[in-house]
């Protein structure tokens, strides 16, 4: 067998195995290290980088740019659900043919529901599992003791309905409901409900689909006994953990870590409530071998290793999942007597009802686009049921249909985009010989040459680190491309994709989001800024520091803001409401009420003024005292003062201020992708979060690049327009010649 | 200044005392959120410890994040190399926008906010591709080439709408006392922008100080690790330990707050000089 050969091969010379992997847990990445130096010690001349941002956030995207760039990566790991958009790339190596050569390995070792996840149509294999999870219901067994209530074995629809029914009363609900599609399609598939029809096309229209919706709508809307949770933000503190909440589901094993430092109350996991027939999702991520490995054999045998007994158990234990391999999950390593929840052997026992969703190419756009409008009917209440389902059975439609389309458009050429990539130099160079060429006349050329001189560094950069990335970027918006392969394997859309644009509601509505965000966010930001640079500019004791403090903000990361604003905002022992019920006043729950999301987004921009306060500030400064004198002995009032002395004298910085606000109100991203991930429904999904999801996470770098064109366009339609203005209010007193 | 009266002077100060207190709570549970047991920092009100306070979060952050000697080193490099490319090529494009005359120069700065209008996001693969063209990944070149060759197009607005306030007449007389156009930028204009420089410092300083993005996607080796990047490994996919995150963040932050307070000084000074000379 050729792998035999690769082993020889391999053997001889040195080989360095690149691994990128992020797991869930925190624990996890040490294990991965012990692992490497496992297996380096079993495989001498074999060095294994594990690279070091392997566990921090963000390692999907940078397993993407990796991709793009060719740069070799021997093993990584993925969502189930993107197995799909892999394999049509054509990006991962089929192990099939590694797993026949082994000796050693054995199918029956782990789960076979698992394994299936990770087979293409001809039922190749293409890694191991890292650990997985069915969805289950979590259960707050204290409530429901002081409630009198138990669940019962085997639990019906109705048993469920009634309990929560019964937890319900003043602060207390009987579910807290997830409503992604994974944890939606268990109720789906129990109501004998399907995603796709014999044709492959979406059946969530079908009456047995729109039924368990409106099961679910009824829980939330009418009876109220269900409180949906309003997003899957990076930061969740939510009902069911304060004990607010009798069930909490479907969810994954994640949540038995997060839950593990629950004091307050006993908890423990039930399999889901059964109707017509048992039936849950799996969520998975896997371990795999990308095509661009320049040494498979050894990449197989890592992805062995970590599948393998040591890892498995240690992934079990520090509690990363529910390990694939069948002797740890039956191990104490994973059923962990004496820890919370008691029943891990539910997440076993459901198994042989559960499913996988059906694996699309592109399922995530599918599962974003899906979730955004059952949160319009389940959260929201926008829409009925029935037209949810329809409109996800449409939507889902048109973009099976776009996904064929895209299949028939023809390949751009690669060089078109290696010469789109240089142009900005070539740009540069014909600019510079345009310029030495013309001869004006002497004094003025002197002053013309010193300029370009002056500008030189400017004109470099800009030639070559964003003319060229603009210019592609340009050339994608007229063609699509996946962030998985390289730039030859785009194809050409043409003006389609922004005819897209119209069509798009998604991107209608963000761009509606966006608006009003800038609306309220950038004058209120001009005058907190203002406001702050006025009362610090003058001199008196401990000045520096408030300075320093009014600063701080700006520079605290969007995690560690997300994690302060998620305490702040909390609806019920938050900050703010904490404040408002001083005042007698009872406050909005924050960030799960649509009506409220923006102005807790333009609350957290004006925490944030600090970089405008200190252009101010440094303006203010500047103002020539003597100004001041003048007009106060002419006998104007602080006000006046203000408005005909200090405001026109800084109108120059009031103008890069607005210019800066819009332009950052417009291209608002970290905090919303922390925080909210858009939700809910679409109600913070910002522009740009919106271009970044369509780029990275539904690997439509072509659309995502066309939604940034759209987006340039608007912000410099409303620039130029602030320009065109400011030649009326604003005065240069050293203004250009 | 002048005196002020007593009554205008206690409500500018309460005004402000208020402000820093909505300013500084966010820090004081930062700081108390940092002292909680693991998994509990969310839902924890301001220094309430039912459970003790957890001040092992510190050494466990840190020894998360690596080793102290490198993260720190390789920071202050980037930093410095950061503050001073940027500096350097965002000063002398915008004096030479503002106070130099040249065929086309509207258009050009045009150009210089459109650039800013560009998201960041859809040019980072691009450019990811450029620098892998060039050979520079997993090397410092990524970041700090773009703030030398360059710069920021915010601080080129910034630099040149500072430069537009100073009157004509001192590069005037400066021009008479037989200054050519690079002596009158450094000797007369620099010194008069002290304020903008300070800023651009800081803001350039901060900014890079906090850059998780472009480590994350350039480097890869141990040993090219930055601190904000570290701080990153406590954001997993389903849960931020936010007890440790917290932590790493208080020390991060403290010696850039430091650097902040203590550079005031320098920073006012500057401030002064240019005020009396204008």
């Amino acid at each position: 067998m050729a792998s035999l050969l690769f082993v020889a091969a391999a053997a001889q010379e040195p080989a360095e195995l690149k691994v990128l992997i992020h797991e869930r847990h925190f624990y996890a990445f040490p294990a991965l290290e012990q692992v490497a130096r496992e297996f380096e010690a079993a495989h001498p001349g074999v060095r294994v980088h594990v690279l070091s941002s392997a566990s921090a956030a963000g390692a999907h995207e940078k397993t993407r740019f990796m991709l793009a760039g060719g740069i070799p990566l021997d093993v990584t790991w993925i969502d189930v659900t993107e197995l799909a958009a892999y394999l049509a790339e054509d990006v991962l190596v089929d192990l099939q043919p590694y797993f026949d050569a082994d000796p050693g390995w054995n199918p029956d070792d782990y789960f076979p529901q698992v394994l299936d996840g990770m087979r293409d149509a001809r039922r190749h294999l293409y890694g191991l599992p890292s650990t997985f999870t069915p969805y289950v219901m979590y259960v707050n067994e204290t409530l429901l003791a002081r409630e009198g209530l138990a669940v019962p074995p085997d639990w019906s629809w109705e048993q469920f309905h009634e309990l929560c029914r019964r937890a319900t009363r003043e602060n207390q609900w009987g579910l807290e409901l997830t409503l992604w599609l994974q944890p939606l399609a268990p109720w789906i598939w129990q109501n004998g409900g399907r995603f796709l029809d014999e044709h492959g096309r979406c059946a969530l229209d079908e009456p047995a689909a729109v039924e368990a919706i409106a099961f679910l709508h009824r829980l939330v809307h009418q009876e109220q006994v269900a409180r949906p949770v309003p997003f899957e933000g990076q930061i969740q503190f939510g009902l069911f953990q304060a004990g607010k909440a009798a069930f909490y589901g479907p969810v994954g094993y994640w949540e038995t870590y997060r839950f593990q430092s629950i004091r307050e109350f006993e908890w423990d996991v039930v399999p889901l409530p059964r109707h017509k027939e048992a039936a849950t999702a799996i969520a998975m991520r896997f371990y795999c071998v990308p095509a661009v490995s320049r040494h498979p054999q050894l990449a197989y045998q890592f992805v062995r290793a970590l599948g393998g007994d040591a890892m498995q158990r240690e992934l079990a234990r520090i509690g990363n999942g529910v390990p694939g391999l069948k002797r740890a999950a039956a191990s104490a390593d994973f059923l962990k007597p004496g820890v919370a929840p008691e029943s891990e052997h539910v997440f076993l026992d459901v198994l042989p009802a559960a499913r996988f969703l059906p694996v699309l190419s592109n399922w995530k756009e599918i599962e974003e686009l899906t979730k955004a409008e059952f949160q319009d009917c389940l959260l929201l209440g926008k829409t009925s049921p029935a037209e949810a389902c329809a409109r996800v059975a449409a939507a889902t439609n048109d973009f099976l249909d776009r996904e064929a389309d895209l299949r028939r458009r023809p390949f751009l050429p690669g060089w078109l985009f290696a010469a789109a990539l240089c142009s900005g130099a070539a740009a540069l160079a014909g600019a510079l010989l345009g310029a030495l060429r013309r001869r004006p006349a002497r004094l003025a050329a002197r002053e013309e040459r010193a300029a370009w001189l002056f500008l030189a560094p400017w004109a470099a950069g800009c030639a070559l680190f964003l003319a060229g990335p603009a210019a592609v970027s340009l050339l994608l918006s007229l063609s699509e491309w996946s962030p998985l392969r390289p730039l030859s394997a785009a194809r050409w859309m043409g003006l389609d994709q922004y005819r897209r644009l119209a069509g798009d509601a998604t991107f209608q509505d963000s761009v509606r989001v966006t608006a009003q965000y800038a609306l309220f966010a950038v004058p209120l930001q001009l005058i907190a800024a203002l406001g702050l640079a006025l009362l610090l500019n003058r001199r008196f004791r401990g000045r520096n520091a408030f300075r320093t403090l009014f600063y701080l903000p700006t520079i605290l990361s969007p995690v560690v803001l997300g994690a302060v604003w998620r305490w702040m905002l909390d609806a019920d022992d938050g900050l703010f409401n904490d404040a408002l019920a001083c005042a007698g006043v009872r406050g909005p729950d924050w960030l799960g009420d649509p009506s409220w999301i923006l102005p807790a987004f333009v609350l957290l921009s004006l925490w944030t003024v600090g970089a405008q306060m200190l252009v101010f500030l440094a303006g203010l400064q500047a103002v020539p005292p003597s100004l001041q004198e003048a007009a106060r002995i002419d006998g104007a009032g602080a006000w006046r003062r203000l408005w005909h002395v200090t405001l026109p004298a800084i109108s120059p910085l009031l103008l890069l201020n607005l210019v800066a606000g819009i332009i950052n109100a417009f291209q608002l991203f970290a905090q919303p992708y922390v925080m909210t991930q858009g939700g809910p429904g679409n109600e913070s999904r910002f522009l740009a979060l919106y271009l970044y999801e369509q780029g990275f996470r539904f690997l439509r770098m072509g659309y995502a690049s066309t939604l940034a064109w759209a987006l340039f366009l608007i912000v410099l339609a409303l620039t130029l327009l602030v320009l065109r203005s400011s030649t009326r209010w604003v005065h240069y007193a050293g203004a250009p010649r | 200044m002048n005196p002020e009266r007593g009554f205008a002077r206690w409500s500018h100060r309460a005004l402000l005392l208020a402000l820093a207190a909505a300013f500084v709570l966010p820090f004081l549970w930062l700081i108390s959120a940092s002292l909680q047991p693991e998994g509990k920092a969310l839902g924890r009100g301001l220094f309430a410890f039912p459970d003790g306070v957890h001040l092992e979060n510190y050494p466990t952050a840190l020894q998360i994040m690596g080793d102290p000697k490198v993260l720190i080193f390789n920071t202050v490099v980037l930093t410095l190399a950061c503050v001073l490319g940027q500096l350097f090529c965002c000063s002398l494009a915008g004096y030479a926008f503002a106070r130099l005359r040249f065929r086309g120069r509207d258009t050009l700065f045009l150009l210089v906010l459109a650039t800013m209008m560009l998201p960041p996001q859809v040019l980072a693969i691009p450019q990811f591709l450029l620098f892998k063209e060039f050979g520079l990944i997993d090397t410092f070149g990524p970041l700090i080439l773009p703030t030398v060759l360059g710069g920021a197009p915010f601080f080129i607005f910034l630099f040149r709408q500072y430069f537009l306030t100073i009157p004509h007449e001192l590069a005037e007389a400066a021009r008479m006392d037989g200054c050519g156009f690079f002596a009158t930028y450094w000797k007369v204009m620099l010194p008069l922008a002290r304020p903008v420089v300070g800023t651009v410092a800081v803001f350039t300083f901060l900014a890079t100080w906090n850059d998780f993005w472009a480590p994350l996607i350039y480097l890869n080796s141990e040993d090219k690790q930055t601190l904000t990047l570290a701080l990153a490994t406590f954001n997993q996919t389903y849960r931020i330990a936010v007890e440790w995150l917290m932590a790493g963040t208080a020390v991060v932050l403290a010696p850039c707050v430091l650097v902040y307070f203590l550079s005031q000084k320098f920073f006012l000074r500057g401030v002064r000089l240019s005020a009396g000379k204008g």
